[in-house]
């Protein structure tokens, strides 16, 4: 049984929490320099999230859309959840084939730095969404 | 001279930052690692040696940052950047360029896998580094483990009896090393930290590895004699010594869950980079085989008016242009695709290297006599060339490693 029940809880609770990062007055900017589009491609539930460059700061899209992505990633809706809950390192999923990417991931990994206001709020999240946290 | 580049996309920054580093490797890399080729192993490392003034210039001007992500003030090169930089520097020195790669890869294995204590007393650092006061090393293979530490994701990379025999133990908050790195660690008599590739579970085999980085001044650790080799002599190689090393758990960057994983983005990287330079390599052997054929006189006229000649250097032409298409493609590819197409890296790898000691072996032709003297450069080149064959892993081994992935259908 997949952690979030269905595609749109998805998109509720992980889109909000990629538009928390868009809006942060620190986080938006710094995202922003980079310049690039980053689609999210997840399975159980399917579905897609992107986070893309945008003026004056990132836009969150959840579901299909016509951008042209800078970096794809493939990734569970269960490792998704580990990753939020800072229980699956990014790198090492990247290494142990559990994250598929394709684009310059030194800019994704540059970028983790940035995700601290995202770690704080999750679980914050995940107790008022009743998700387990102990995955 | 300068090459057609066949993209027609290069930007006037990536020129020039391409001219800016050629005339460095022409005017300090490549005079330098000809003056150490004559010395003892033990001489190109001395205290007074031209070895740490080049070195330095290196670092002062990044090369040893090239592969580091911006974000911890490294290069911030794109795939095909990074390319065409190493081909300069290779075309200068490959012993040179392998020293620059090797010293940067604690640090760069450490940004794949980042945490604040190593990014903090370690990566940031490195970057800033403009002195070579931080040197790093890869330390993989053992006295009796060569290249079959490089062969993760096979079926004999999981035996038991194929265990490594440098181990780490965790013991607290602390792994605890014992164990030999072989004579083939560039960079192993110099370095001040490895990264250093050890058997956590040797029930595992080799697949119950660690990557760990260790700062060699730690107690415990001693070095070998410099090695004395057949070419690249001025990339210095040694054996570490580990006894009861004792390194903080953060510097573990991996444990027997993820080693061959990262182990396979190391080697897909590591022959991916080996492509560009032995592209370097070739092109600095046709080079100058072309510079003496216009200047050799035979049969009354220069050696180039001969058909033959002509011929021949067409060949090497021919070949150092698809090693630089061939593994430019592989370096942009494998570089932007995780996990990455690993027999693709090794083909760049084995195609290069072997091209680029075809194209040697021609200019020491083409050059007669003169080719064969010290006073040569292509006598080096060759020397340099034919190591290429076997460092990195053999090609023979890494053939049989992308064989088993393209069977396996990887």
């Amino acid at each position: 049984m997949p952690i979030f029940e269905s595609t749109e809880k998805m998109y509720e609770i992980l889109g909000g929490l990629f538009q928390l990062l868009a809006d942060d007055p620190e986080v938006g900017p710094k995202a922003n320099e980079e310049n690039i589009n980053i689609r999210f491609i997840i399975n159980d539930p399917d579905g897609e999230i992107w986070l893309l460059h945008g003026d004056p700061k990132p836009v969150v899209v959840t579901g299909e859309c016509d951008a042209k992505p800078d970096i794809e990633m493939w990734i569970s809706g269960d490792d998704c959840h580990a990753f939020w809950l800072q229980k699956l390192s990014l790198p090492v999923a990247l290494a142990k084939k559990k994250v598929k990417a394709k684009g310059p991931m030194a800019k994704v990994l540059g970028l983790l730095p940035l995700l601290k206001p995202a770690y704080e709020n999750y679980p914050k999240i995940c107790e008022r969404e009743g998700l387990p946290t102990d995955v | 001279m300068p090459y057609l580049d066949l993209n027609l996309n290069l930007t006037k920054e990536q020129e020039m930052t391409r001219k800016t580093v050629h005339e460095f490797a022409r005017d300090v890399l490549r005079p330098a690692s000809l003056e150490l080729d004559k010395l003892d192993p033990e001489d190109v490392i001395a205290k007074d040696s031209i070895f740490w003034k080049v070195f330095k210039q290196g670092y002062e001007i990044g090369l040893h940052k090239i592969l580091i992500p911006e974000i911890y003030g490294g290069g911030g090169f794109s795939p095909l950047e990074v390319h065409m930089l190493f081909e300069e520097i290779s075309w200068g020195s490959i012993d040179f360029m392998i020293a620059f790669g090797v010293a940067c890869f604690p640090a760069f294995l450490s940004s794949m896998v980042p945490n604040d204590y190593l990014v903090n007393t370690f990566i940031l650092p490195f970057c800033e580094d403009k002195e070579a006061k931080i040197i790093g090393c890869w330390a993989i293979t053992e006295p009796d483990h060569g290249s079959d530490t490089l062969a993760p994701f096979t079926a004999q990379f999981s035996l038991p009896e194929c265990a490594g025999s440098c181990r780490a133990r965790l013991e607290g908050d602390e792994w605890v090393i014992n164990g030999t790195k072989a004579a083939w660690v560039s960079c192993g008599t110099v370095a001040t930290h490895a990264a250093v590739y050890l058997t956590i579970e040797p029930e595992m085999g080799m697949a119950g590895g660690g990557i760990c980085i260790v700062p060699l001044d730690l107690p415990g650790v001693s070095r070998g004699k410099p090695l004395n080799k057949l070419g690249q002599r001025a990339l210095n190689q040694g054996e570490i010594y580990f006894d009861d090393v004792r390194v903080p758990k953060e510097n573990m960057l991996v444990e027997q869950d993820s080693y061959e994983a990262l182990l396979d983005i190391t080697l897909s990287t590591a022959n991916a980079c080996m492509g560009a330079f032995f592209t370097g390599v070739a092109r600095a052997c046709y080079e100058e085989a072309l510079e003496y054929c216009k200047q050799r006189i035979q049969g009354g006229k220069p050696l180039i008016e001969h058909q033959l000649v002509r011929y021949k250097l067409f060949h090497m032409f021919k070949l150092v242009e698809a090693c630089r298409y061939f593994s430019r493609a592989v370096m942009e590819f494998n570089f932007n695709t995780n996990p990455p197409y690993t027999q693709y890296s090794i083909a760049s790898k084995v195609f290069c290297t072997q091209a680029a000691f075809e194209v040697a072996n021609e200019a020491v032709q083409l050059c007669g006599g003169y080719g064969l003297s010290k006073e040569s450069t292509v006598e080096k080149l060759f020397r340099d060339a034919r190591a290429g064959l076997i460092e990195d892993g053999s090609n023979d081994f890494l053939a049989l490693v992308a064989g088993e992935a393209l069977v396996g259908g990887e």
